[in-house]
Order: structure tokens, then C-alpha cells, then sequence
């Protein structure tokens, strides 16, 4: 089989990626630096805190009474000076690490931050096992376990039935 | 009627056992007289669970009181159509419901295998009755629908007013009991697989559809219910991560592991065992959420009343586990089949990927939704785990997933002519980036966004070319029953456009929007989403069950456009100690308009809203739709058997891998 | 062959073991009930606040630092609360029993409609000082959830015991002692 040679519409493609890459980094790049308002920082603090009267919602999400008004607690907060950590801090010392709507990040709660990646990193650990053994064992084998092997008549039939098996079947 | 209901839950215990006992007997001693009285059991304890349903709806339709469970969940003024829905509005009615289907299901196995059966097919229904069994066990044990009460009261209490609120009530719980209950047949063909012995692995073949028709009426419930949260909610979303939907949605995420790695099986003969791990594991999944959601461990909006079920749900999952697992251990030597893979760039290699990143997926989320459950067990600290973490923990995966659904269907089963494949990717990459860039200038604010709907461009462009151009080709050469002989390429093709549409709506509408809480006195204006909002006063309408409060924004996109009319509704039920509100939606191709009444003052002079301006939600729905379509399409294929020259059958009809050499 | 056998037993046990863990934890989350903490009490300082009475004149704020070396029965109420109804002559007694004592009860009124709650102030058979929280911040301070939800603090301004739901006489009786008999010490 010879390579194909690269022609226009390769090049476009490729141009059309690298333009990709540049716009993902500069949205990056405008995030990272992007100050957050106040009214962005109030809700991403809202966002994590639970709604306390309220099952699975946030303090941003819920319709409650008690919700709005601990958003407007957290509005008055900032205003008065008081830092993110600090906020949360404050609403942890009334109800318990469980307004939290992620665990904290010590002891067990960071366990359970840490997890997902974890769990991540050894899933893939895995299935890059199952591929490797895969890719060690190429020869098919017999029910016996001898060694099968094709003649090139076999060969080239089975590659057509194969060509034309992945053109209409999944 | 509680009689009847009683003493028909007995008899299908009864014949339930029976059937069970007949059932591994016939399997046992291979006598068909066993397996043909086991088959025709199925359908009579269909009937008589048929009659006691009928019962429980009788007696809610003619208030019989009598019966505790009408008297908590029904009343006289509730209409008709909820007094039907309240079936299984409550633990014990569900639990009828849920008895139902899983008679159907197994009804429905004993028509399908009535003229010829395979040798796993007696184990199989064995397992299916003894699954039936516990339902029933449950249903005349710690959960009686069919309780009398001392004295009956006049009127019932109504059921809860978040459940009569919206007709959808109607349907989300039936499609996602199908979906779960569903999981019942290839577990149990699996389990018979493992009893009947090596050699058996036709199971796989046997149950694809069963699984697949399972995997759409889950994917049609899971829908449903997240349409049902942002409908009806009003909270402005349609996915609180609440720990029942994160448990329905776990055997979803295995099922589509399984129905990708069953091609594994098929085509190679690989993943013998690992099928049926997951087949197990699904199961055991499905009955871990119900003992969640019914045995009362965690609270949620789901949450049924007290009941002594607990115990038993963790007694079953425990026999599951043990039972399914441990025979997956003990036959665990012969089922190893030999991986045998040509390259990393093949579509084996891709079902890997696939079942890796599904299954990370179903980790995160299980361990998420449990770990305040273990970190309490463990060290007494109370931890919450809540949306920002789930979307955290699963971004990754989901990119990950879209980029492989984005360029898998271009390899190949096992390796050949890899440049010409990887040429067809030039027009999925190009618009991709295309939209990606787009999507930068047009503000998306963050680099996931913009990434992310780069992949699920490049996902629907890549299947929806192989899709267009194997349609194409089949209509090229006149060939009709090429397009079902390849339904079930098309169908999954279909499902990962529906995946890529679904993707792009979660993404939109994850923080693309934006939201606001404003009062309003009548005749007052907001300006909000490039609209203009006007509060125009309060109408009160009472009706049987329940007052409703409408308010009346009138929405203008600027002087001389046409006047949209949202009504967001507070609704004042008895029972109910606070309003439930009611949202109004402005549904469009791309945003949503979203009204939500939360306060009122001085009896309507004023009122607080909170709007949302909600991208995106609506490729949701749209997706998900795609996705069973494409489900339905890929069941629906069949294949003929085709002759090859020297008068063989078509080796490609042949599911278990033949010595090559023979010829 | 001996490796079949093994690697069956070794697969067995590792089921066993993984489920017994599940079962243990699964277990365990039957007999507690666990999502959202509710009744949960730690000793702290008790919050501070300086709240309006509910009649609105100026004499009837409550600032609670200066309630310093008394003890003080935090109490939070709303008119749409029927439980707390129930709870209204055990804080009547309580107040009646203790007064003299240096006890003193305050009502805090929580997410209500000022005429209803007058109203209700008004009939409920209490004389102790009762205020308005009209922005939830003592609530939000104090960690409510929901009505009624009464607190107990020391002399010191430590809080020293919290009630969720309706409250009795003898457990609000039984704690004022508790910390009165400490105090003399």
C-alpha cells in the first residue's frame, strides 16, 4: 500500500486545526486572565453551597426563600470585603461540612476528590493491559492451539469478504 | 377489591414458585414436559398479576378508601387521570406496576421461544421466576398495597402535589421501569449461560435485541425524567445529579459498554467472559438503585415512604452479587478467550477505549453518590458530593468519549488500508475546527465550551457521513435490503449523531447561559436576554384540587415585534405547606425563555421571577430522540443468509469463530 | 489442572470479600439516614445578633451580646408553622418557670408576613421578647433548616444544646438546670 500524497485539501485541514488550537488556547488564556465580577462570584459561590431546606439543589439553583437570601447574604459579604474561602467558611460553621456541595479538600474529602482520576487513570491502565496482551498474540489459534496458518488463495478471499463486510455491516 | 388483590398476589407467588422449581428441573434433567409447564406458568401468572393491577385501578377509580393506599395517595377531587397515574405514585402501587412488567417480560421470553428453544432457555426462565419470586416475596411481605384500614375515612389525602402537577408523571416512571425491569432477560440468559456450561456463548446473540430494546425504553425514561425536572421543576435545569437519577443512569452506561462489546464477541470471539460481567453487572446496578431509591438510605424528591423493604432489597442485591459473580469466578478458567488484536488503530481497539471510558463513567458516578454513605461508615465526617463535583469528575471522560465516537467508526475490524480511512476524516476535522474557532468568536467563555462542541461537530459529521454515504450507495445500486441488511451499522451510526447532538445541548447549557431574579410590580419592565419583560398582573383560578395563582409576563424583543405570552404559575394544593410553581417556557431552535414565579406581594401587586436565558436545551432533547431512533434502527436489521459459491453457509451468519483452514 | 483450581479461588474469595465491604457499608447506611445532616450540634460560640422586635418599637431589639451571663433560649418560630404551635406552652412554662432565674426566651419570628406574625404573637399566650429576622441572617447564622428550631446558650455565649422540631418542657427544663447547676460551680 503507498502512502497518498498530501494535496490542497489536506492543507486546509490542517489549517483549519492549527486556527482550532490557537482559538482553544486563546479562550484559555482570556479565561485565565478574565477578573470575575462580583455577580459571577457570588453565584460561583452560591453554586457550591447546598440549599439548606431544599433536597440536591444549590444555593444558585433553588427557588427557596432561604436560598435567596443566602444569596443575598453572600452578595453583601463580598461587598464588605470578604473572600470566597472565607464565605464558605462562614456557612461550613453553621451547617456542617455537609453544605458543601464538594467534599473539602482534607482528609477524606480529598480521597474523594482525588477519586475520579484516579479511577480514570486506572481504567485506562487496563485496557491498555487488555491491548497490549492482545497486540502480543497475533497468530490465531485452533481449539487445539495450533497455529493456523492461510494460503494466499484463502488470503485474498478473506480479504475481499472482509472489505466487503466493513462497507455495509457495523 | 382488596380481597381480589390479595388473593391474586398469593396465587402468583404461588404459581411464580412454581414455575421456578419446574423451570431448573426441566433444565436439569432436560425433560420438555418440566420447560413446557414452566412456559405456560409464565403466562398465567401474567394473568393473574394483569387482574390484580386491574383491582388496585378499580379501586382507585371508585375511591374505595378502605384500602390504605388509596386513602394515601388518592382522593376524591383528584381527576381521573391522576387517580390512574396514582398506581404508581407511591412504594407499594409502584411495586404492582413493577410486577407487571416483569410478568410481561417474562411472558414475553416464554412467546418468543414457543416453537424452538435454545439449551441455555430452561436455566433462563428458571432465573426469571425466581427474580419474579422476590418481587412477589416483597409485594405480600414487608410492602401490601392491598392493606385495609380500620376504618376507612371519607376522603383520601391526595397524592403528593409534585406528582399530579404535569401529565408527564405518566410516563417517565412506566418507561423507566421497562428500561430497568428490561435488565432482568439477558441477566438471566447469562446466568443460564454460566449454569448450562462452556460452549454456550449463543446467549450473546440471542439477547442483542432484548438488550437493545431494554437500552432504548431506559434511554426514553432517563429522558423523560429530565424533562419532567426542567418542565416542571422550575428550577431551571433538567439534571440535579440527585443520587436516584445518578443511579438510573449507571446500568445505562454499562448496557451501552455491553451492547458495544457484545460486536467484540461476535466478530472474534473475544470477551466471553467480560460480556457476562457486565450483563451481571447491570443487573446488579439496577437492583443496587431500586434498593437506593425504596429502601430508604438516602433522601432525594424520588424518596417513597417508610417501609420495612430495606433489609430485603440488600438481601437480594447480596444473593445477585454473590450468585452472579461468583459463578462468573467459578467458571471463570474456561471462559477466557484469547484477545488476539492486529493493531491499536483497529475498531477492537476502540471497543476497548469505549468500555474503558463507560466504565470509569459508571465508577465516578457510583463512587460519588456513595462516598457520603462510606465516609460516614468509616470516619463519621458528613460529606455532601453535588453537581459541581460530577460535572468536574466527568468532563474529562465525556471529551474523551466524543473524541473516540468522533474517529472510531473510520477504523477498521483488524488492519488494513489505514490511510484511506484516515482521508475521511479530513471533513469531520476541518468543520470541527471550524466550529471550534466559531465558537470561540462567538463567546464561548471557557475553553471546555468551545473545545466541546468542536468534538460533538466532529462526532456528528463523522457519523453522519458514513451514514449519508452508506444510504447513498445503497440507493446507487438499488439495493434495498442492503439498508436493513446494514440497520444495524446505520442505527448505531444514527445513535452517535444523536450522542453528538445530545453532547453539544449538555455543553451549551452547561454555563453558556444566563439567569436573573427580579421583582416586578404590575405594569413594571425588565430588560433581560435581549428581551423586554413586562409584568402585567395575577389571575386566580380554582379548580377541584388545587388553586392556581397564573401570573402574566408579556415578552417583546423590541417596539413593533410580536408580543410572546409567558405564564409562570404558583400552585396552591391543600396538602402542600409551600406553593409549587408551575414554569413557563419560550421554547426556540437555540434558547430557551425561562419564567419561574417565586414570591408574591400584596396579593399580586408585585411579583419575583427568576428568568433563565437557557442555550442548548432543547439539542437535548432532540439528541435523545436520535439516539433511540438510531436504537430502534439498529434492532430492527436482519440478515438474510447468503450462499457462498461451494454451497457453505455465509460465514458471516456464523457467530462462533471456525478454523480458518478448513476449506 | 491446579492453576484452574487456583485461579478459582482466587476469584471466588475476591467476590466474597467485595461483598461482604458492600454489604457492610450498605449495611450500615440502612440504620442511618444520610443526605442532608439534620439535628447535627457542635459547640460554638453562640452567633451573635442585634434583631428588631416584632412590634417595632425601638425598646423591643434584642441584641444577644448583651445577654451575656444569662442564659438564653433561642427559639425559631413562623405563623405558617403548625408544629410550633405545639411547642408554644412548653415555652410559655419555660419562660414562666425560669425569669426569675435570669433565663431569658426569645422568639426569633422566620421567613413570615409581619402582620400574620404579630398576630399569632399576639394570641400565642408568651410575654417573652419576641424579633424579626426579616433577612434570615441569624437563621442562616445559626444553621436552620426549617421551623421549629430552638437553641440553648450558656452564660459564656457558648451554644450548648440545639432542638430540632418541637421542644418539651422537661428537655428545655433539663438543660436550663444542666447549665444553671454548672454556672454556680
Amino acid at each position: 500500500m503507498t502512502r497518498r500524497r498530501w494535496n490542497a485539501v489536506d492543507a486546509v485541514v490542517v489549517v483549519a486545526l492549527m486556527a482550532a488550537l490557537v482559538a482553544l488556547a486563546t479562550v484559555a488564556l482570556a479565561d485565565r486572565s478574565a477578573r470575575p465580577t462580583a455577580d459571577e462570584q457570588a453565584h460561583d459561590i452560591a453554586a457550591s453551597l447546598h440549599c439548606p431546606v431544599c433536597k440536591d439543589l444549590s444555593a444558585a439553583d433553588s427557588p427557596a426563600p432561604l436560598a435567596r437570601q443566602m444569596r443575598a447574604q453572600i452578595r453583601e459579604r463580598l461587598a464588605d470585603g470578604a473572600g470566597p474561602a472565607e464565605i464558605r467558611q462562614e456557612f461550613v460553621a453553621s451547617y456542617g461540612t455537609s453544605v458543601l456541595m464538594s467534599p473539602p479538600d482534607h482528609g477524606w474529602g480529598r480521597a474523594v476528590n482525588l477519586a475520579p482520576l484516579a479511577l480514570l487513570a486506572g481504567a485506562a491502565l487496563v485496557g491498555a493491559g487488555v491491548l497490549r496482551r492482545g497486540l502480543r498474540s497475533p497468530t490465531p489459534e485452533g481449539p487445539n492451539g495450533e497455529a493456523l496458518q492461510l494460503d494466499d488463495e484463502s488470503r485474498r478471499r478473506l480479504e475481499d469478504a472482509l472489505a466487503q463486510l466493513s462497507r455495509e455491516e457495523p | 377489591m382488596a380481597h381480589l388483590g390479595q388473593a391474586g398476589l398469593v396465587i402468583a407467588l404461588v404459581l411464580a414458585g412454581y414455575g421456578a422449581v419446574a423451570a431448573f428441573l426441566g433444565g436439569r434433567t432436560g425433560r420438555p414436559a418440566f420447560v413446557e409447564s414452566a412456559r405456560r406458568t409464565s403466562f398465567a401468572v401474567l394473568g393473574v398479576v394483569v387482574v390484580v393491577n386491574a383491582a388496585m385501578l378499580v379501586a382507585l377509580l371508585g375511591d374505595d378508601f378502605g384500602i390504605r393506599y388509596v386513602a394515601e395517595n388518592s382522593s376524591q377531587g383528584t381527576p381521573t387521570f391522576f387517580k390512574v397515574l396514582s398506581l404508581w405514585a407511591a412504594d407499594d402501587g409502584s411495586l404492582l406496576l413493577w410486577n407487571l412488567i416483569l410478568a410481561g417480560f417474562i411472558g414475553a421470553v416464554a412467546w418468543r421461544f414457543r416453537k424452538s428453544h435454545p439449551p441455555t432457555y430452561p436455566y433462563a426462565l428458571g432465573v426469571l421466576f425466581a427474580v419474579q419470586l422476590f418481587y412477589l416475596l416483597l409485594i405480600n411481605g414487608p410492602a401490601r398495597p392491598f392493606a385495609t384500614l380500620a376504618a376507612a375515612p371519607a376522603d383520601g389525602r391526595g397524592p403528593s402535589p409534585l406528582l399530579q402537577n404535569h401529565p408527564l408523571m405518566a410516563v417517565h416512571p412506566p418507561f423507566l421501569y421497562l428500561g430497568f425491569i428490561g435488565f432482568t432477560v439477558p441477566f438471566a440468559f447469562g446466568i443460564a449461560a454460566l449454569l448450562a456450561g462452556p460452549g454456550s456463548d449463543q446467549w450473546v446473540t440471542l439477547i442483542r435485541r432484548w438488550t437493545l430494546a431494554v437500552w432504548c425504553f431506559l434511554t426514553i425514561g432517563l429522558s423523560l425524567g429530565a424533562l419532567w425536572s426542567y418542565s416542571v421543576l422550575g428550577w431551571g435545569g433538567y439534571w440535579a445529579w440527585d443520587p436516584v437519577e445518578n443511579v438510573a443512569l449507571l446500568p445505562w452506561l454499562v448496557s451501552t459498554a455491553f451492547l458495544h462489546s457484545v460486536m467484540l464477541q461476535q466478530r472474534r470471539g473475544m470477551a466471553a467472559l467480560w460480556n457476562l460481567v457486565l450483563v451481571i453487572a447491570a443487573f446488579a446496578l439496577m437492583t443496587f438503585g431500586t434498593f437506593l431509591t425504596r429502601g430508604n438510605v438516602l433522601t432525594s424528591i424520588h424518596a417513597f415512604t417508610e417501609s420495612g423493604v430495606g433489609p430485603a432489597y440488600l438481601g437480594f442485591l447480596v444473593v445477585v452479587l454473590l450468585g452472579g459473580f461468583g459463578l462468573v469466578a467459578w467458571r471463570m478458567p474456561s471462559l477466557r478467550s484469547p484477545a488476539r488484536l492486529d493493531s491499536v488503530l483497529t475498531r477492537e481497539a476502540a471497543i476497548v477505549g469505549n468500555n474503558v471510558l463507560l466504565l470509569s463513567a459508571t465508577a465516578i458516578i457510583l463512587l460519588g453518590t456513595t462516598a457520603p454513605l462510606i465516609v460516614e461508615a468509616v470516619s463519621g465526617e458528613r460529606i455532601s458530593v453535588g453537581r459541581p463535583y460530577f460535572e468536574n469528575a466527568l468532563a474529562p471522560v465525556l471529551f474523551l468519549l466524543l473524541l473516540l465516537v468522533g474517529t472510531a467508526p473510520m477504523l477498521p475490524w483488524r488492519a488494513t488500508r489505514r490511510s484511506r480511512r484516515l482521508a475521511h476524516l479530513r471533513l469531520p476535522v476541518g468543520v470541527a475546527s471550524v466550529v471550534t474557532v466559531a465558537g470561540a468568536f462567538a463567546g464561548a467563555r471557557h475553553i471546555e465550551a468551545a473545545a466541546g462542541f468542536g468534538l460533538a461537530a466532529l462526532v456528528i459529521v463523522t457519523n453522519g457521513q458514513e451514514l449519508l454515504a452508506g444510504v447513498l450507495r445503497a440507493r446507487r445500486r438499488h439495493q434495498r435490503g442492503a439498508l436493513r441488511r446494514g440497520g444495524r451499522r446505520y442505527g448505531g451510526l444514527l445513535v452517535h449523531v444523536g450522542l453528538g447532538v445530545l453532547a453539544a445541548g449538555i455543553i451549551a447549557s452547561s454555563g453558556l447561559g444566563e439567569q436573573s431574579e427580579v421583582t416586578l410590580a404590575e405594569g413594571q419592565s425588565v430588560t433581560f436576554g435581549g428581551h423586554e419583560l413586562r409584568y402585567d398582573g395575577l389571575t386566580t383560578t380554582r379548580e377541584p384540587q388545587r388553586t392556581v395563582l397564573t401570573t402574566r409576563l408579556s415578552v417583546t424583543d423590541g417596539p413593533g415585534a410580536a408580543t410572546e405570552l409567558l405564564t409562570p404559575r404558583l400552585n396552591l394544593y391543600p396538602a402542600a405547606s409551600e406553593p409549587i410553581g408551575s414554569p413557563s417556557i419560550d421554547r426556540g431552535p437555540v434558547w430557551d425563555l425561562y419564567a419561574s414565579v417565586i414570591g408574591l406581594q400584596r396579593n399580586g401587586e408585585s411579583a419575583t421571577f427568576r428568568l433563565y436565558h437557557n442555550p442548548g436545551v432543547n439539542w437535548v432533547w432532540v439528541g435523545a430522540l436520535l439516539m433511540v431512533i438510531g436504537g430502534l434502527t439498529a434492532g430492527w436489521s436482519r440478515r438474510r443468509v447468503e450462499r457462498m459459491p461451494h454451497g457453505q453457509p455465509d460465514p458471516r451468519r456464523e457467530r462462533v469463530p471456525a478454523g480458518i483452514g478448513a476449506s | 489442572m491446579a492453576t484452574r483450581r487456583r485461579t478459582q479461588v482466587w476469584a471466588m474469595g475476591a467476590v466474597a470479600v467485595a461483598v461482604v465491604m458492600v454489604t457492610t457499608v450498605l449495611g450500615f447506611g440502612l440504620g442511618h439516614r444520610g443526605a442532608l445532616a439534620s439535628g447535627q450540634f457542635v459547640q460554638r460560640p453562640a452567633p451573635t445578633f442585634v434583631l428588631p422586635g416584632l412590634d417595632r418599637r425601638a425598646e423591643s431589639t434584642v441584641r444577644l451580646a448583651k445577654l451575656r451571663g444569662h442564659v438564653v433560649v433561642v427559639n425559631f418560630w413562623a405563623s405558617w408553622c403548625a408544629e410550633c404551635r405545639s411547642e408554644q406552652a412548653a415555652l410559655n412554662r419555660t419562660w414562666q418557670r425560669f425569669r426569675d432565674s435570669g433565663v431569658v426566651v426569645v422568639g426569633v419570628n422566620f421567613q413570615d408576613a409581619a402582620g400574620d406574625a404579630r398576630q399569632y404573637a399576639a394570641t400565642s399566650g408568651g410575654s417573652y421578647p419576641v424579633v424579626s429576622d426579616s433577612d434570615s441572617s441569624a437563621a442562616l447564622a445559626y444553621g436552620i433548616r426549617g421551623v421549629p428550631e430552638t437553641y440553648v446558650v450558656d452564660p459564656k455565649g457558648r451554644l450548648v444544646d440545639r432542638f430540632v422540631g418541637p421542644v418539651t418542657y422537661a428537655q428545655l427544663s433539663r438543660r436550663i438546670n444542666d447549665v444553671l447547676s454548672k454556672g454556680d460551680r
